[in-house]
């Protein structure tokens, strides 16, 4: 389980988040949606440790001691919006950066998602739907116990967004996901709503 | 981990030419200036165990030492053989400057001849084969105005003599007006240095008595030529590579972006870190090698350039190889640790904010 409580986060002295606190049942998919604006890549951010709270407390199951490096690795899965692969590295290489599986074990996890032909080619010479599926790879080659997503489909046409949810919905891990497209969001996933840096549902 | 260097080519080649452009500056003056340390100090060893100069007088070249202690010294138990040099400089034909050296004649075999015979007259020369060449194979040259046959060419292993011209010690009087600059003492032990040193002071007050390598240690020419190498050989190094640290800098907040998703994956501060220093330490270790065969390839050129007459002569010295590379690598090290540490310590998605 994830338990996040009484984050508060400032950027200045604006406040950015107001006291947010919820719980992600293990195992369980979450979508956090809300206006552009009001919080949701900020809060996704520091859930995900990829940036330091102002004030809160955020607790990993099982999890305490580990260092946030680590807690990251072996624990924690990202997507970004925009992929964030790196232009230099073959699809393979931005892969095999951040694990220590074998390049066979990773061509395997590719012909999961159907992009094992790709594993020789530069980000560039790949559609954007395509670099998301590598990013997705990246993410859940350690097989993190947490995955977290950040409008993972914002580059996408719809036909892509639906595969790129159902992956993320088959990956066993507590999920949480921000988008702002109502269309992807399915009646058994858990809700969290936000506006103007508050919780307002979840 | 290289594709990096890759990617960021044109910064990894402008590093790249610093490290090298630096490494060589540093190689090619304290070789040079080293050069010719050594080559007027193997002068002064060949058959030089012990050296006479005059009392009081720092230079050689302004030394003026009786040759007629040769004959009180000879007999000196211990003593092999005692030679008396002048050496000096001068115009000869078309050249504004040569070496001239004046010696006694039991130091002519010390010449290799590769041509003709040894001067037995005062009016007799022989010269050295990069002056043979650049003077056009003359049969006579001009000393000061003063002509001279020459006997033979030869060819030395000190380079610069070979830019010269070596006449009877006889000639090479009457031209400086002194009797010697020094004389040499070649021993049949070095061990009874000390004794024959005090013979030597009990025979004449007038002359400073030293082993010849003691007098190389303390040779005020010498260090000087050495301490002004060193500075500007330090200047050039230092100032090289400040661009490299500048560079490198630049090139690590450029890669904050790449340093941000490796963070975000989980990727530790200290292997990025080490990532880093590798690249670093690869590139040096290029850079010093490529510097040390173009200082190699250079040396050898300008030894072999006419015109400067064998003075620009110099090997590259493995201590000062080593110390150049080991200063090298801290540095870069440095240059980049710091850029790469503040980085590092920055949360993951800002760096990828600042990169972007």
């Amino acid at each position: 389980m994830l338990e996040v409580r009484d984050i508060s986060h400032f950027y200045g002295k604006e406040k950015i988040l107001d006291n947010i606190s919820f719980k992600l049942p293990r195992g369980s998919f979450t979508i956090l949606t809300g206006e552009s604006g009001s919080g949701k890549t900020t809060l996704l951010s520091i859930v995900s440790t990829l940036l330091l709270q102002s004030e809160g407390t955020i607790i990993f199951h099982n999890t305490p001691k580990c260092s946030i490096d680590t807690m990251r690795n072996r624990h924690i899965g990202f997507i970004f919006q925009f992929h964030y692969l790196i232009e230099h590295l073959t699809v393979m290489e931005n892969i095999k950066m951040v694990t220590k599986k074998s390049k066979r074990e990773i061509l395997k996890l590719l012909a999961t998602l159907d992009i094992d032909t790709l594993a020789h080619r530069y980000p560039s010479q790949i559609s954007g739907g395509q670099r998301q599926r590598v990013a997705i790879a990246r993410a859940i080659v350690n097989e993190p116990k947490y995955l977290f997503a950040d409008e993972p489909t914002g580059n996408l046409d719809s036909k892509n967004s639906k595969i790129i949810f159902d992956i993320l919905r088959s990956i066993k891990a507590t999920t949480l996901v921000v988008t702002h497209d109502s269309s992807l969001i399915l009646e058994d996933d858990r809700i969290l709503t936000m506006r103007d840096g508050q919780l307002i549902k979840g | 981990m290289f594709k990096s260097l890759l990617y960021y080519r044109y910064k990894t080649a402008l590093i790249l030419l610093s490290a090298v452009t630096a490494i060589t500056s540093i190689f090619m003056i304290t070789s040079l200036s080293g050069g010719i340390v050594s080559m007027y100090s193997n002068m002064l060893k060949t058959d030089g165990d012990i050296i006479l100069t005059q009392k009081g007088v720092a230079d050689t070249f302004f030394s003026d030492v009786n040759r007629t202690l040769m004959d009180k010294i000879k007999p000196i138990k211990g003593v092999k053989e005692v030679s008396a040099v002048i050496v000096g400089a001068g115009a000869i034909g078309t050249l504004p400057i040569a070496g001239i050296y004046g010696v006694s004649t039991n130091r002519y075999p010390l010449y290799h001849l590769t041509y003709g015979n040894y001067p037995k007259k005062c009016s007799e020369v022989m010269i050295g084969e990069k002056i043979n060449s650049i003077l056009g194979e003359p049969k006579q040259i001009k000393i000061f105005n003063k002509p001279f046959n020459v006997t033979g060419v030869f060819k030395s292993k000190i380079g610069f003599e070979n830019g010269g011209v070596v006449i009877p010690i006889e000639s090479a009087s009457a031209i400086f007006h002194k009797s010697s600059s020094f004389l040499l003492l070649s021993l049949d032990n070095l061990e009874q240095s000390t004794e024959v040193i005090s013979s030597i002071k009990t025979i004449s007050n007038q002359v400073d008595v030293k082993k010849t390598t003691d007098f190389i240690d303390n040779y005020n020419q010498f260090k000087i030529i050495k301490v002004s190498g060193a500075v500007i050989a330090s200047i050039s190094f230092f100032m090289g590579f400040l661009a490299i640290v500048s560079i490198m800098s630049i090139v690590i907040n450029d890669r904050r972006y790449e340093f941000g998703i490796q963070r975000a994956m989980g990727i530790s501060k200290v292997k990025i870190i080490l990532s880093v220093m590798m690249e670093v330490v690869t590139l040096i270790l290029i850079a010093f090698i490529l510097a040390y065969i173009i200082s190699y390839y250079l040396l050898e050129f300008l030894e072999h350039i006419d015109k400067f007459q064998g003075y620009l002569s110099g090997e590259i010295d493995l201590y000062l190889a080593l110390i150049v590379l080991g200063g090298s690598i801290v540095m870069s090290i440095v240059g980049a640790f710091i850029p790469a540490f503040i980085a590092s310590k920055v949360d993951p998605i800002i760096l990828i904010n600042q990169g972007e």
